[in-house]
């Protein structure tokens, strides 16, 4: 009797010791992100960039491209099962392409936008500042460029649910892993040649999830995806609402910056409007009329 | 004058100064002219409003200036003698005016401006002027021909006169001035229509 309490009491321990190893300990955090300061200004001893006056010819060519990543992306991730998480980018390429083409389509809806180049990240040098952005002028014929960065943190923590992992199947079906994924999509819409930042947008999201310890990789992915996909949709409409506030501005600060149209641009606007002649006309028929009234 | 116009004159244009203090108050307060003016995106996503209330909106002093003063003149006149139906006139030229920018050029983003209002109640003066009697008679239908010119010249030479004079950056729209003319032809058309028929019945 008193050997079959032992027993019982070691396995308690035991079951303990593996709730402590498997759930306690495994939580981590994985972040991945660009600078646009770090691409423009990667050299902290260089003088500071004093911007000139942009002068926008409309329709505009604008250029659109994440920055590079230096690399400083890291992942750190204690636990027994931290191996797994090994820091990749979070972008693919595939990725940065489809969400480049989703703000190029939002935005060429616009009529002073002529056309938007996608550029490569390959393109784009890591700290290549201001001249790597004149090469990629030159190469695509654009005058402003959109340059977009993310910013991108996984959290992953154990759940409560997690003391079912130490039955081994509870860690193939039971979802006891929480992952909070905070993600931050910044657009920096800079005219090339003057080398000023006419405005930037912003675009956060936060999804909350939870995965079973063997998918959580897979779910961190999605989730990893679905971030990013929530933070270029409000960073579109943040876009749209710096661009309506940059429109004013430029128009109540003309000092700042000066709008060329090309020849033949019109901007998309049309106004039904009464030319000179036909109002001569009708003025001198109005004339008449006033004349015979007075008269009668 | 007509009988008909005779009973429904009145001295007051009400109708027009409405007209034009609604395009004033749009031009002056700010805000209101980006609310209603004729925004190809914003109709895709469902505001509709803008096909009719682009009209009131101005995109520059000068445009504001010499469309308000031709509505001011030609509308006045209608009203003052008394020819039916202008109100209906207006709205039913800014709606087909702003359906036919929508619809024939796509390649108008946005559109402004009272002109092809201007042309329908200028074309709906000229129409009841040449069926009246003495010199207005004749300088309607001289009207009716100029107009008819204008849009011959401007069908052909594929822009507005005022493009050869005009230092807007805007892009002039016959189009919206042939939906006005043709606006109002059909209402006066209609218009005799509906009383030949009233005074065929009282006969009958």
């Amino acid at each position: 009797m008193k050997r079959a309490g032992t027993s019982i009491l070691i396995t308690f321990a035991v079951s303990i010791l593996f709730v402590t190893l498997f759930g306690g300990c495994a939580t981590g955090t994985t972040k991945n992100a660009t600078s646009v300061v770090d691409y423009l200004f990667p050299n902290t001893k260089d003088p500071v960039v004093t911007p000139g006056i942009p002068t926008l010819t409309l329709p505009l060519r604008v250029g659109i491209a994440f920055v590079p990543s230096d690399g400083s992306g890291h992942s750190r991730r204690s636990g027994v099962f931290a191996s797994y998480q090994d820091g990749s980018p979070a972008l693919t390429e595939k990725r940065k392409s489809n969400l480049m083409q989703e703000v190029a389509d939002h935005f060429k809806k616009y009529p002073f936008v002529k056309d938007i180049e996608i550029i490569p990240s390959a393109y784009l040098r890591p700290g290549g500042s201001f001249a790597n952005l004149e090469q990629i002028r030159t190469m695509y014929g654009v005058d402003v460029i959109a340059l977009l960065s993310y910013d991108q943190v996984q959290f992953t923590d154990e759940g409560t649910l997690s003391l079912t992992y130490w039955t081994i199947v509870g860690a193939y079906v039971i979802p006891g892993e929480k992952n909070d994924t905070q993600t931050m999509l910044d657009a920096v819409v800079y005219d090339i040649p003057s080398r000023k930042m006419l405005f930037r947008a912003p675009g956060l999201s936060r999804i909350k999830g939870s995965a079973t310890l063997v998918n959580q990789s897979e779910e961190l992915r999605a989730d990893s995806g679905k971030g990013f996909d929530e933070a270029a949709k409000e960073m579109i409409v943040n876009l749209d609402e710096q661009l309506t506030n940059f429109k004013v501005k430029v128009k109540e600060r003309p000092e700042e910056f000066k709008v060329v149209n090309s020849p033949g641009y019109s901007g998309g606007s049309g106004g039904g409007s009464i030319d000179l002649l036909s109002l001569l006309l009708v003025a001198g028929l109005g004339g008449y009329f006033l004349w015979m009234s007075k008269r009668n | 004058m007509d009988e008909q116009a005779q009973l429904t004159a009145s001295r007051l244009p009400a109708w027009t100064l409405a007209i034009c203090a609604c395009a004033l108050i749009v031009f002056l307060v700010p805000g209101l002219a980006t609310l209603l003016v004729f925004d190809r995106a914003a109709i895709t996503h469902g505001e509709l409003w803008r096909l009719v209330t682009g009209n009131l909106v101005h995109l520059s002093t000068t445009h504001l200036v010499y469309d308000l003063a031709s509505f001011l003149i030609a509308g006045t006149i209608i009203e003052q003698r008394g020819y039916r139906n202008f109100p209906i006139l207006c709205l039913s030229a800014a709606m087909l005016i702003g359906v036919a920018v929508f619809g024939i050029a796509p390649e108008l983003h946005f559109y402004g401006g009272i002109s092809g209002v201007v042309t329908a109640a200028v074309t709906y003066l000229c129409l009841h002027g040449v069926s009246e009697k003495g010199t207005w008679r004749w300088l309607c239908a001289a009207m009716l021909a100029g107009l008819a010119a204008k849009f011959w010249i401007e069908i052909a030479l594929g822009e507005s006169l005022l493009l050869a004079v005009s230092t807007e950056t805007f892009v002039p729209v016959p189009l919206s001035h042939l939906i006005g003319a043709i606006t109002a032809l059909l209402a006066f058309v209609l218009m005799r229509l509906s009383i030949s028929t009233k005074f065929i019945k009282s006969a009958a």
